[in-house]
């Protein structure tokens, strides 16, 4: 008996080893800032994270290639969530607790984000993420002031939806909300400001997941009579919402926030189902120079244009900030950092948009970096406002027409 | 006519959730264990059913395929994991069972990726009855499952393996000195159960998205049928898979959407208080 578990502990102690030695993207040195990329490169938001990684790594070399920030070369240490918030959790305690990073980069979904949010705030490091939840927003999620988020929050997601159906003639909209966090965010958002446009809701209905049918939900909604049905909504609950839509024959537009309907719900449903819908996504900050650099490295990396990947460009745009903040602060006391994060990228200073020129005008004075994604102006929450984007789907292509400020 | 529609709609998803109760009764009653695999090879049909699709535009053959590969992967299960845990504690056969189905998951997440896929079929209006809306597709699947369940209980009640597994079901000393070979009923059994959840496998399939979590989702609600229907009862299970997806319609207009699981839920407890034996179970003497 002794032995075995003498086996075992020797194995555990091996197999936790092996992560040392793979994790670290740069060889190990003195004085370097340690950096955690915690992003999906499987499961769900498997079409992004690899990208997101990649744009890490991008920006970070950027950054050493400038001779570094506040003097220290950035190191990343590269973690998969799975998008999977139990694997997540156990990622971020290992680049916490064994690599000691500095802060965690890059996490895609609310789930994984509020599920990691407590532990950096713990060890008192910052947590950028790419959720869209209003909980990341206030205590206890961002109690420290620590995290900062580079996507459009469901609110904002759902101001665009009622600046949309309000530019599109709509008068009688509906809601349908998947149950969580992030579904129930897009609708109150929209209805939030719909009211204040002076508008109504005609009927609204939150649905519980993993349902087998949503037929008796879209009775109550299609009894209202809508002339569209507003959705916070994943892209599988909507693939069987709008078949038993289709079925009904009942006509109907939709407006639906991009991640839900993209190319696999077209493919999914077909042209037909699908003609007329309303995409909604936020849109990186295209016109930027910031964003032609990026989509650069996003092309040499990963062989693709930059535009494929909204999300990739957020995390540019987190190494690059915090690169800048770290500079600013001349230390990589993160205490300090965080105090400099709402200097270097909110306005008042020299527009900046890369770090090598953000480090020469810090000698002179302030800077406002202006990123790939956004002009990452963080308010009170360390949220940022992108610009969103109205896409049509037309002959089973999704064609964006207009883009939307909020 | 609202809740006449209401209950339409509840009666499919029935036939989902008592497809799955059936074949977890089936191996409760024989093999005394909740087997927690069970919506794992629902989702094997599913996909077996979503390869054949494409490739013969039929639903039947799909069906049939479905059927087969899931009832040879639950027969694999038994012969290679459950058959030599016998004679353990239900503890240890559930907990194998959960391993089993986590593997299952597994493979298919990497055979198939997490992306939802779907059927695709062409889409149809449905009938209009006296105001009541049915959807052809819908009713091709109730005939599917219909079959299914017919052949099922055609083969417990009129046939020799049938009538043996249903000796073992009530007794399995009496059974075994009456001279039963449980060798053949127990593989016979895990064909049939694994043949009735690769039915509702694509049937699901067909409704929702085909995804490698899917049947483990549907698991709660078919265990709950199962118990609802009296352990060990097919007909139970069949019928509490019914009540379930009707009384979960049927309630929307009162407690909402968010509600409906759990007051689908509170009428089995409801249920189970007043008969602890389910709706058909009968009380188990003592052994």
């Amino acid at each position: 008996m002794n032995r075995t578990r003498r086996e075992f502990l020797a194995g555990t102690a091996g197999a936790m080893a092996l992560p040392l030695l793979s994790g670290s993207v740069f060889a190990q040195s003195e004085g370097t800032l340690r950096i955690g990329a915690l992003n999906p490169v499987t499961g769900a938001g498997g079409p992004y994270g690899e990208g997101m990684q990649k744009m890490i790594l991008a920006a970070a070399e950027a950054v050493n290639a400038a001779g570094g920030a506040a003097g220290q070369k950035i190191e990343i240490f590269a973690e998969d969530t799975q998008t999977d918030p139990q694997a997540a959790v156990l990622a971020a305690k290992k680049l916490i607790e064994v690599n000691e990073v500095r802060a965690l980069l890059g996490t895609w979904s609310s789930g994984i984000s509020l599920a990691v949010v407590p532990l950096t705030n713990d060890a008192g490091i910052m947590l950028m993420n790419t959720s869209g939840a209003p909980a990341l927003s206030v205590p206890p999620a961002n109690e420290k002031g620590l995290s900062y988020r580079f996507q459009a929050t469901n609110d904002r997601f759902g101001r665009a939806f009622a600046e949309i159906a309000e530019k599109e003639g709509f008068k009688r909209p509906a809601t349908m909300a998947f149950n969580n966090a992030s579904g129930i965010g897009n609708t109150e958002g929209f209805k939030k400001a719909w009211e204040a446009k002076g508008g109504e809701i005609v009927s609204s209905v939150v649905y519980e997941p993993k349902q087998t049918s949503y037929r008796s939900e879209l009775m109550q909604i299609l009894a209202a009579q809508p002339d569209v049905i507003v959705m916070g909504s994943y892209v599988g609950d909507t693939t069987i919402i709008l078949r038993e839509w289709y079925q009904t024959g009942q006509p109907a537009k939709w407006i639906i926030p991009g991640w839900a309907a993209n190319s696999d719900l077209v493919a999914a449903l077909g042209p037909d189902v699908v003609e007329g819908i309303i995409s909604v996504d936020s849109v990186s900050n295209e016109e930027a120079e910031a964003y032609a650099e990026y989509d650069k490295a996003y092309q040499a990396a990963m062989g693709k244009p930059g535009s494929d990947n909204v999300y990739a460009a957020m995390t540019w745009d987190m190494m690059t900030v915090l690169a800048l903040a770290v500079e600013a602060a001349g230390t990589t006391d993160m205490a300090k950092v965080n105090e400099k994060m709402h200097e270097v990228a909110n306005p008042d200073g020299t527009k900046v948009s890369s770090f090598a020129e953000g480090k020469n005008a810090l000698k002179t004075g302030s800077i406002n970096y202006e990123g790939a994604s956004s002009v990452p102006d963080f308010d009170e929450h360390g949220d940022v406002t992108p610009d969103f984007a109205a896409s049509f789907v037309e002959d089973g292509k999704i064609n964006r027409r207009y883009i939307v400020k909020i | 006519m609202y809740f006449a529609q209401l209950a339409v709609n509840g009666l499919v998803q029935g036939l989902v959730i008592s497809l799955a109760a059936m074949s977890i009764t089936l191996v409760f009653g024989i093999v005394r264990f909740p087997n927690a695999a069970t919506g794992d090879v629902m989702t094997v049909g599913a996909f077996s059913g979503l390869i054949v699709y494409p490739l013969t535009g039929s639903l039947l053959l799909s069906g049939v395929f479905a059927v087969a590969v899931a009832a040879a992967v639950a027969l694999a299960s038994h012969l290679l994991v459950f058959r030599r845990l016998a004679g353990r504690s239900v503890v240890a056969l559930l907990v194998a069972s959960i391993g089993v189905g986590f593997v299952l998951r597994s493979i298919m997440g990497l055979a198939f990726g997490h992306q939802p896929m779907v059927f695709s079929m062409p889409l149809s209006r449905p009938y209009r009855l006296g105001g009541l809306a049915i959807n052809p597709l819908d009713l091709q699947l109730a005939l599917l499952a219909l079959v299914m369940l017919v052949l099922a209980f055609a083969i417990l009640h009129l046939t020799p393996i049938g009538r043996q597994m249903r000796a073992v079901a009530d007794n399995p000393a009496l059974a075994r000195v009456s001279g039963i070979r449980s060798g053949r009923v127990m593989a016979a059994l895990w064909v049939l159960a694994g043949a009735i959840v690769g039915a509702g496998g694509v049937m699901l399939g067909v409704k929702t998205v085909v995804g490698p979590e899917m049947g483990w989702d549907m698991l709660m609600p078919a265990f709950a049928a199962a118990i609802f229907g009296g352990i060990g009862s097919p007909a139970g299970a069949l019928l509490a898979g019914f009540i379930l997806g009707v009384a979960q319609e049927m309630s929307t207009p009162f407690v909402g959407f968010t509600y409906k699981i759990a007051l689908s839920f509170a009428i089995m407890l409801i249920v189970l208080l007043k008969r602890p034996s389910g709706l058909l179970g009968r009380i188990e003497g003592v052994r």
